[in-house]
């Protein structure tokens, strides 16, 4: 027959598996770096979000191939590309032996509606007669082999002309044909996922698929291959943080489980020590994942960490308990400060929940159910299964010999005065950077690969990643209308030096107007056969040659006006789907800027055109977006500091007690925020949340110090949890900043010095010496 | 055709350091075209290693060629450049302009196979295109030549189109004609198989 206790425990053993099976069953881990980053607020911003992860842009990989002689690397990069041209997992593949991007033959009349040939000067008989005369000329030169062929039908060689004009601004250097690094060491190559940036499970294949073709391609060589980009970071971010999530857990428990067993020497306690906090986790993330949907992989791995401050919470309870108690009236003893611990630091969670931050959001929601589920549990659950005990942590004779130490310790109240004096200085001798406002610092992709990033960009010479002009308007043919009437604008801006050159979706599809207006221009199918008959004649070449050139005028006449679909499966709707896109049923024309010597003079030239052209700078469009989302999180935070003094004035009803309880806390954040400071750390989002997380343990350690008040045999029982309590604690943060993850490591270094900090400063100053 | 010495032996025969200077007189036979094209002027390697080409009638224009770089300026029309890179059988075939003027073949055999007959002081090099997509413009070219220097040039397109380049100045029977009456192509192939050629340093 089965006790009570036997009941309630197998209970509670069946629903946590059960969590564990629902959990795993709905989870969705999403790996959208943008979690992290505050949600966007003004269109700028939109944009600036949605260029990070959306465009087709942030679905490049940039691959360069180094470590051998540059022959040898070129011929790799050959093979490689021709073997990941048809793989599935790439929708285009670039080493620079493809041709810049032309007209599909079957829409070749087309280029009479592209072309800027006849803007300024009719296709006339002089204009006709003067091109037939170069063309003499060309056909006496060495390149006549190669323009026979097209010349029937081209004249005035307007294909040429529109490859000419798509070419790219600027390439990269080139070795045998392939792309290379300015310095010749490396091959470089562009491919486009299929698999958008933010899907782990694509990009991991598309990774497995450019490992496996390069590791054919490579033959015998000993090169290597290095990939960047968007998707690339995601996939590493995601596998890294499982990896070390996973590694970290498995030491954190072992060494949690050692701890227990040598703080109560009862394999009792080690296994319902760790059921609180397991609870709190899957309350955590079924919140999270009915709330929001999917969980972001980071939100997990630093989820269990906020929460695994409820590991403190049966801690107090088992160093608490005594022979002549039974558990639950120690139980309800200890709830008093535990219950002021657990609201205090919800309510400070409560901040992120409203910060804007999705990731933060979800990351409050987990820690908020969590630490509920877990402080419930421990005050209603465990005392109820938890078995009696014989010996009284209080009589432990290391606890009293230490106990007695501390109590000669002087209580320096000068500290109230030095701590934020110190700070002070600091602040004032390192008044630069206090602030993180770079958007890319709040990825948690690590420096080292952003580095690798920022150089392999600039070898590729893609245009200027700061600098953009987005054009809006209701309909594409709108935009492309509106890109237009910007050229001249932007031909005086290059004029000026403001600007080396552009780039815009119109010149690879003017608008239906323009085409229309084009097409008007264009000659009649008799006038011109009667135009070209007698230019021909005037001219070396043979008689009917241009029959094909006339009629393919005549079909240019006829066409209806050429549309983005009608280019769709060509190559040139890649470049255009990354420069022209509708967004919420808004479209958007993205003008890329080569060279920027000038940016106010693009400013001004979007600002003489208010409501329909941006002009993004990107970096402070970033920077102010960070700088907005902190005011707010920082406001939040205040709203949140204010409501847990309340509750901790409610709770102990005495100003002195208070300022007890709270000084600690305070003092270690000024403390935090000193060294960070002193050791040239600019704060992000990041140490925001572990502030909180500091000031919630040095809370907790305040609120049970105080609660001892003068009891020598509860002081050294408190003293007993808190000592369990902060080693636990530090354990596992002290694991967190070895993290290569920067934002995990981050949150190591602060709350284990804030950890560190609360313990000593709450021993000092709230601990009450005991009257003798 | 007599001995088959290899093409470094023959190289030390015909080798000259730039700035090398020739004058040409080219024809042009094409199925596009009335009668055949002439032009004439000078083709350069210079010491700096820009190869030109100028033509001065019957319109100026000079094509220089400098790295990966071609430059085209025509009298009175803004120049053009282009990217060789962008045009890479341009690029083989104006190397081997480079490597007649300099007597040096050895960078061809990488694009071409070449081929050498001699019958002293007589020599024919016979380039033909390794790459398929050259070859579909240019099924060879016959370099002849004699003692120290290379006197014409004849391109032979697939088509049956094709060029000769008389260099070193007029070959007899090829007085650039003002008004006058265009020697046939038999006549030039004859004269560019003997004709003498002065190559001017």
């Amino acid at each position: 027959m089965m006790s009570r206790r036997g009941w309630l425990l197998t209970a509670w053993v069946a629903l946590l598996a059960l969590g564990v099976v629902w959990v795993q069953s709905r989870l969705t881990v999403s790996a959208d770096l943008r979690l992290f980053m505050p949600a966007p607020r003004t269109e700028e911003q939109r944009l600036l979000v949605q260029n990070i992860g959306e465009s087709p842009a942030s679905r490049l990989l940039l691959l360069a191939i180094g470590n051998d002689e540059p022959a040898k690397l070129a011929s790799i990069s050959k093979r490689f590309a021709a073997a990941l041209t048809p793989r599935p997992e790439f929708a285009l593949v670039a080493n620079g032996e493809q041709a810049p991007p032309s007209i599909p033959e079957k829409l070749l009349p087309y280029r009479y509606l592209i072309t800027d040939s006849f803007d300024a000067r009719p296709l006339d008989e002089a204009r006709l007669g003067a091109e037939l005369e170069d063309r003499a000329a060309d056909m006496a030169s060495p390149a006549s082999g190669f323009l026979e062929e097209w010349l029937p039908r081209d004249p005035t060689l307007e294909i040429l002309h529109l490859a000419g004009r798509w070419q790219p601004r600027a390439e990269p250097h080139r070795v045998d044909d392939a792309w290379f690094s300015a310095d010749g060491r490396r091959a470089l190559l562009l491919v486009e996922t299929r698999a958008a940036a933010f899907d782990p499970d694509g990009q991991t294949a598309a990774l497995a698929a450019l490992d496996e073709e390069f590791a054919r391609a490579r033959g015998d060589s000993l090169a290597s291959l290095t990939v960047s980009g968007t998707g690339y970071f995601s996939s590493v971010i995601r596998n890294r943080t499982q990896y070390e999530a996973t590694w970290f857990g498995t030491f954190d428990s072992i060494g949690l489980i050692l701890l227990l067993w040598l703080a109560y020497r009862r394999v009792a306690f080690t296994v319902l020590g760790a059921l609180p906090l397991l609870t709190g986790g899957l309350a955590g993330l079924t919140a999270v994942s009915l709330i929001f949907g999917s969980v972001h992989g980071i939100t997990i791995a630093f989820g269990f960490t906020l929460i695994g401050v409820a590991q403190d919470y049966p801690i107090h309870l088992f160093s608490h308990l005594r022979p002549d108690e039974t558990p639950l009236t120690t139980a309800r003893k200890v709830w008093r400060p535990l219950a002021t611990g657990v609201a205090s630091t919800c309510i400070a969670y409560l901040a992120f929940l409203v910060s804007g931050v999705t990731g933060l959001a979800q990351l409050a929601c987990l820690t908020i159910t969590g630490l509920l589920a877990a402080g419930l549990t421990s005050r209603y659950l465990l005392p109820r299964i938890v078995p009696s005990v014989t010996r009284d942590p209080a009589q432990l004779p290391w606890i009293a010999r230490l106990n007695e130490r501390i109590e000669r310790l002087p209580r320096p109240a000068a500290l109230y005065g030095v701590i934020p004096l110190a700070a002070l200085a600091v602040f004032l001798l390192r008044p630069q950077g206090f602030w993180q406002n770079d958007l890319s610092k709040l990825t948690p992709v690590p420096p080292e690969l952003l580095r690798i990033d920022a150089e392999l960009r600039k070898e590729m010479a893609t245009p200027d990643l700061r600098f953009l002009l987005v054009v809006s308007a209701p309909s594409e043919d709108a935009v492309l209308a509106a890109l237009e009437s910007l050229d001249r604008e932007l031909k005086s801006s290059m004029d000026e030096r403001d600007i080396g050159s552009f780039e815009h979706a119109a010149q690879y599809l003017p608008s239906s107007d323009l085409q229309r207006r084009r097409q008007a221009a264009l000659p009649g199918a008799a006038t011109l056969d009667a135009m070209v008959s007698r230019a021909a004649a005037q001219s070396p070449f043979e008689d009917g040659l241009f029959a094909p050139f006339v009629r393919d005028v005549e079909s240019a006449r006829q066409l209806p006006p050429l549309t983005a679909g009608d280019l769709r499966d060509t190559p040139l709707a890649l470049r255009l789907g990354s420069e022209l896109f509708a967004r919420d049923g808004h479209w958007y024309g993205l003008v890329s800027l080569y060279d920027v010597h000038n940016p106010g003079g693009i400013a001004e030239l979007a600002a003489a055109h208010p409501g329909n052209v941006t002009f993004l700078d990107l970096k402070s469009a970033s920077e102010q977006l960070v700088a907005a989302q902190r005011a707010r999180i920082i406001f939040c935070l205040e709203v949140a500091a204010v409501l847990l003094v309340i509750v901790i004035v409610i709770a102990l009803r005495s100003g002195s007690r208070v300022l007890r309880v709270l000084a600690p806390m305070i003092l270690t954040t000024l403390v935090i925020l000193a060294v960070l400071r002193a050791c040239d750390v600019s704060l992000s989002l990041f140490h925001l949340i572990s502030l909180v997380l500091a000031a919630g343990l040095g809370l907790d350690y305040a609120l049970f110090f105080e609660h001892a008040a003068d009891d020598p045999a509860e002081q050294r029982r408190t003293l007993h949890a808190l000592l369990v309590c902060s080693a636990t604690t530090l354990l596992v943060f002290a694991m967190f900043s070895f993290s290569t993850v920067p934002i995990l490591q981050a949150i190591g270094v602060t709350v284990a010095l804030g950890v560190f900090s609360n313990f000593v400063l709450a021993l000092l100053l709230t601990r009450e010496r005991v009257v003798r | 055709m007599a001995s088959s010495r290899s093409l470094e032996d023959f190289e030390r025969q015909v080798r000259r350091a730039p700035p090398v200077s020739t004058a040409f007189v080219e024809y042009r036979f094409s199925h596009l075209l009335k009668k055949p094209l002439q032009t004439s002027g000078t083709l350069e390697y210079r010491a700096d290693g820009v190869l030109a080409r100028n033509v001065d009638t019957p319109y100026r224009e000079t094509t220089e060629v400098t790295g990966d770089q071609v430059r085209i300026q025509r009298a009175g029309k803004p120049a053009r450049t282009l990217a060789l890179q962008r045009a890479p059988q341009l690029r083989v075939l104006l190397g081997s302009f480079r490597a007649l003027l300099e007597g040096h073949f050895a960078p061809l055999a990488d694009d071409f196979d070449v081929t050498l007959a001699e019958a002293a002081p007589h020599w024919t090099l016979t380039l033909k295109p390794r790459d398929a997509s050259l070859a579909k413009h240019l099924a060879r070219i016959d370099v002849f030549g004699s003692a120290d220097r290379p006197g014409c040039l004849e391109a032979v397109e697939p088509d049956g189109d094709g060029a000769i380049t008389l260099l070193g100045g007029p070959a007899p029977g090829a007085t650039p004609a003002a008004g006058g009456k265009l020697p046939t192509r038999a006549e030039l192939e004859r004269a560019c198989r003997t004709g003498p050629a002065a190559i001017t340093q």
